[in-house]
């Protein structure tokens, strides 16, 4: 493959993962996925009673000889998966410690559960935002609009504050059925507002996962001497000796990150924080398995 | 603060390094993009106090230690006299105490207090690079330049005397002194603080503050303080002599210092006129006065003597000298009409044998041309004199006189010296006017020279007049009315007591009280004929007069010449004879307290040195590099502890909920 966020060796070791949504999705293709619509698949749903104009035909006669009333027997349908990944391109996520970018770590993820949905047949889209740009690929099952998807990944360049917050909205408001969000980002935005962002794509009923992506030395933040420290965003700057002040601001870090794992879990997304020098195949293996259902497992 | 090594001060140089490392390092710091600013901003904005404060106290710790390695490697010694706040002098003024009390020994074999303390300021003037030395010694009160501190102890104006001093007048000497001096300049006063000394309700010590703030340069006041323990001691004075005929009456007293509670004999040498005799005395309780009677040659004229007691912690508070004149019959006047009160006054003024008094009695009119300057006494029992009568009685109480008011007996308000009589009064039927006060310490009723009171309790009083007027009383009616009082003119004084020895008055007649206090006024009206033979030093009498020389005639101790004018002993001055004795108040223990101190020398930013009386501490300067070691240990502990990093870890990562 032409772009260095593929690994093929990775894909192919979980290609035999699915990738299972956890609520049912409602899709215009069958497909492996639950349905909330009842339809005439081969796996039993349940029975309910008949009521005038239901379709005759599925009346389950074995139920009337043993039970002297009228029983429809229902199935499950299976529909087709749309995924939406919105990536974060803010300046934040340019930035790299020892390692790659949260960006590039960003791209991997992204391209990777996008190359395995389209390939178990799931459509694949992709969201890129900042404080002046919002990118959309629409999401498509086909092969070859992957290419389209990974071409516009792989051109990204992050730059300026974020527009998460804008962006979460937008998806919630344009997507008319419920989908499989991907949201990669670090978050380094007010939590109020993404609060509300994540309460609005849960209540268009979509599944949410979220990966927060940090830099290890933003966490650790281990340092020998004195720095200047230069936004990345708005490219303010600050001299700080980094062993004065390293307390507090693992204590303010902390906050913080504790309050986006709450408002995720406000929102019942599925929140992984996810810091850049981690190996990617033992986190996706992990978030795959994690989502398959309990009988699959 | 001096420095043995003063070159490796040049090190003090060293403290700067931590800081210019400190300032470096902040400058070496590298640029880094960096995304999770919200964070930095807000941990930069709460650490901003406290962990500012501490690394400052790490970079003082380090600079202090460094620095005070520095100072301890100099080799500093501080001088108890220059304290921390030393550094170069120009001028030392010093007043030296050398009253008799600073002969005194802090303890058996060791130098008086005055050895001491000149050594200790000659050992410091070495020290501080012998700065210009000045001394105004309290004898002399003159200054005077000494050319090395070496020779301090050997001159004779540093030397011991027999004088008291007068520090407000010594500060007012060193004041006018330092008009004329430039240059930084300091007064250190070495002394015993004996309270009489520093005299603090003396109004100079006003001026003389004034004189000392309003140099150009105010010096420094250092104050040696010479107090603490003692070498056991006695002393010895004489309160008073009499010549009774052919026997002289000396009121001795001996005070002990220090443990007075067990008995102690003690030999007394009587020396007159070259005779010496030893008596045995038992000296027990902190005083003992008694009255010593020395039998005088048949028909000596004049002669003269010393008491002593035998050596001890103060060699110049061991004698006592006396001289005497020609025997004169101490006189008294009655001026009362004929009748009982007036007999038990001549009985009362000139007992029938008791020693050379004579009396005489005149009538209230003809008492003008009585009154003469030979008289020791007026027994006043009439009318208070006017016109002549009262101008006459005046000028005798002015001399020197003694006078003695009783009452008139009717009511009369005529005034003397703004005094009057108040109408007579009787006491209450079946009652008496009963004596119930009276001061056992001073005045006609005073307890006796061995401490046996006045059977003051036995008088009684159907009738008494009550003198009214500004008066000091000094015994009290039992209603609180004044018995006796007393009133100062001049030299004399002027008593009066409110009743008369008359049966149809009181028992006053029956000797308990009005022979013992007659007898006392008579005594010191007295003694202003035989007193000029005994004089303090210092005082007036003492000085040569124009045309006369000083001639030592005693035989006591070894007299130093060149201090005679300050000495105690017997002199010829002339023509004159004079005992001449260190003035009493140098035999007090009282010493002036801290806030005493804080009173007289208010405002001159002084620094008292209280152990300059310390014996056992020869110098008045100090190595003390050790202290600046143990400062270096401390300042690199403390930096220690504030380097330890903290016990609790703070992890960025919030803990996982248990959903």
């Amino acid at each position: 493959m032409k772009y260095d966020f593929l690994d093929n060796d990775l894909l192919s070791r979980l290609g035999s993962l699915p990738i299972e949504a956890r609520v049912p999705m409602m899709g215009n293709v069958a497909g492996k996925h639950r349905s909330p619509h009842r339809g005439s698949s081969v796996e039993f749903a349940e029975y309910r009673k008949y009521v005038p104009g239901d379709d005759t035909r599925r009346l389950d006669w074995k139920a009337f000889a043993r039970s002297d009333r009228f029983y429809i027997k229902e199935f499950e349908a299976d529909t087709n998966l749309r995924a939406y990944f919105v990536v974060d391109a803010s300046g934040s996520m340019n930035f790299a410690g020892k390692g790659e970018s949260k960006i590039q770590y960003a791209r991997r993820i992204a391209a990777s559960l996008a190359y395995l949905l389209v390939n178990q047949g799931d459509a694949a889209g992709l969201s890129i935002c900042t404080d002046k740009l919002h990118l959309e690929v629409p999401p498509s099952r086909r092969a070859a609009h992957l290419e389209r998807f990974f071409s516009t990944l792989g051109k990204l360049e992050p730059s300026g504050e974020t527009g998460l917050i804008q962006a979460l909205h937008t998806i919630s408001e344009k997507i008319g059925q419920r989908a499989f969000v991907v949201i990669l980002s670090d978050f380094f935005t007010d939590l109020a507002p993404l609060g509300e962002a994540l309460q609005h794509l849960r209540y268009r009923k979509h599944d949410i996962s979220v990966f927060h992506l940090m830099d290890p030395l933003e966490i650790g933040f281990e340092f020998d001497r004195p720095h200047r420290f230069v936004d990345l965003e708005d490219g303010t700057s600050i001299v700080a000796e980094p062993n004065l002040i390293a307390d507090e601001y693992k204590t303010a870090l902390r906050d913080f990150l504790a309050g986006v794992r709450a408002k995720c879990h406000d929102a019942s997304a599925d929140y992984q924080l996810v810091t850049t020098d981690t190996p990617l195949e033992p986190l996706l293996r992990d978030f795959l398995t994690a989502r398959l259902p309990k009988s699959k497992h | 603060m001096l420095f043995l090594s003063p070159a490796l001060l040049w090190f003090l140089a060293a403290a700067s390094v931590p800081i210019v490392i400190h300032l470096i390092n902040r400058r070496r710091h590298k640029t880094i993009q960096w995304a999770a600013m919200q964070f930095l901003l807000r941990a930069s904005r709460e650490s901003r106090g406290k962990k500012k404060l501490r690394n400052l106290l790490i970079l003082t710790c380090r600079a202090l230690g460094i620095a005070a390695l520095a100072l301890a490697a100099a080799r500093p010694i501080v001088s108890g006299l220059m304290g921390w706040g030393g550094g170069s002098i120009d001028t030392v003024v010093l007043l030296l105490d050398r009253s008799a009390s600073m002969e005194v020994k802090p303890g058996d074999g060791l130098e008086s207090r005055r050895e001491i303390v000149v050594k200790k300021v000659r050992d410091a003037m070495a020290d501080l690079g012998s700065p210009r030395l000045v001394l105004i010694d309290s004898a002399s009160g003159k200054p005077q330049e000494i050319p090395s501190p070496d020779l301090l102890a050997e001159l004779s104006s540093s030397a011991a005397t027999d004088s008291a001093a007068d520090f407000p007048t010594l500060l007012t000497r060193a004041a006018e002194f330092l008009t004329e001096s430039s240059g930084r300049s300091e007064v250190w006063l070495a002394s015993d603080m004996q309270e009489s000394n520093w005299r603090p309700d003396d109004e100079r010590w006003a001026a003389a503050r004034a004189s000392l703030n309003s140099l150009p340069q105010r010096p420094a006041i250092r104050v040696l303080s010479m107090t603490g323990g003692t070498a056991a001691n006695s002393s010895i004075h004489l309160l008073g002599s009499r010549r009774s005929g052919d026997e002289l009456l000396l009121d001795v007293e001996i005070l002990r210092a220090g443990d007075s509670r067990l008995s102690q004999s003690t030999p007394l040498t009587t020396q007159l006129n070259g005779t010496r005799t030893t008596d045995s005395i038992t000296l027990s309780g902190q005083s003992l006065r008694f009255q010593k009677r020395v039998a005088l040659p048949a028909g000596s004229a004049s002669g003269h003597g010393w008491l002593s007691i035998p050596a001890d912690g103060n060699p110049r508070d061991n004698a006592a000298f006396f001289a005497y004149g020609p025997s004169r019959p101490a006189k008294s006047l009655i001026v009362a009409p004929a009748g009982e009160a007036a007999d038990y006054l001549a009985l009362a003024a000139a007992p029938p044998g008791l020693g050379n008094l004579n009396t005489q009695r005149v009538e209230p009119g003809a008492a003008a041309d009585a009154i003469n300057p030979e008289l020791a006494c007026v027994l006043w029992a009439a009318p208070f004199p006017n016109g002549s009568q009262a101008q006459a009685l005046q000028r005798f109480l002015n001399s020197g006189g003694q006078v003695v008011f009783f009452p008139p007996g009717n009511p009369d308000a005529t005034t003397f010296m703004d005094l009057k009589w108040s109408p007579p009064a009787d006491a209450p039927a079946g009652k008496f006017f009963i004596l119930t006060e009276w001061n056992h310490d001073d005045g006609p009723m005073r307890d006796g020279i061995d401490g046996t009171p006045v059977a003051g309790s036995k008088l009684k009083a159907i009738r008494r007049q009550v003198p009214q007027g500004d008066a000091t009383p000094l015994a009290k009616w039992e209603d609180g009315e004044p018995f006796i009082t007393r009133r100062i003119a001049d030299h004399g004084t002027a008593w009066f007591i409110g009743s008369l020895p008359d049966y149809t008055w009181s028992n006053l007649g029956d000797a308990d009280v009005l022979l013992p206090a007659i007898q006392r006024i008579i005594s010191t009206g007295a003694d202003r004929f035989d007193a000029s033979y005994i004089v303090s030093v210092g005082s007036e009498p003492s000085r040569l007069l124009a045309g006369e020389t000083r001639a030592r005639l005693d035989d006591y101790g070894t007299p130093d010449p060149a201090n005679a004018e300050f000495e105690s002993g017997v002199y010829r001055l002339g023509e004159r004879l004079l005992a001449v004795n260190r003035p009493p108040q140098e035999d007090t223990l009282e010493i002036l307290t801290r806030e005493t101190l804080d009173g007289v020398l208010d405002g001159t930013r002084y620094t008292l040195l209280d152990q300059a009386g310390q014996a056992d501490d020869p110098t008045l300067s100090r190595d003390v590099w050790r202290a600046f070691l143990v400062a270096v240990l401390f300042f690199l502990l403390s930096e220690a502890l504030l380097c330890l990093p903290k016990k609790t870890h703070v992890d960025a990562l919030p803990a996982k909920s248990p959903a």
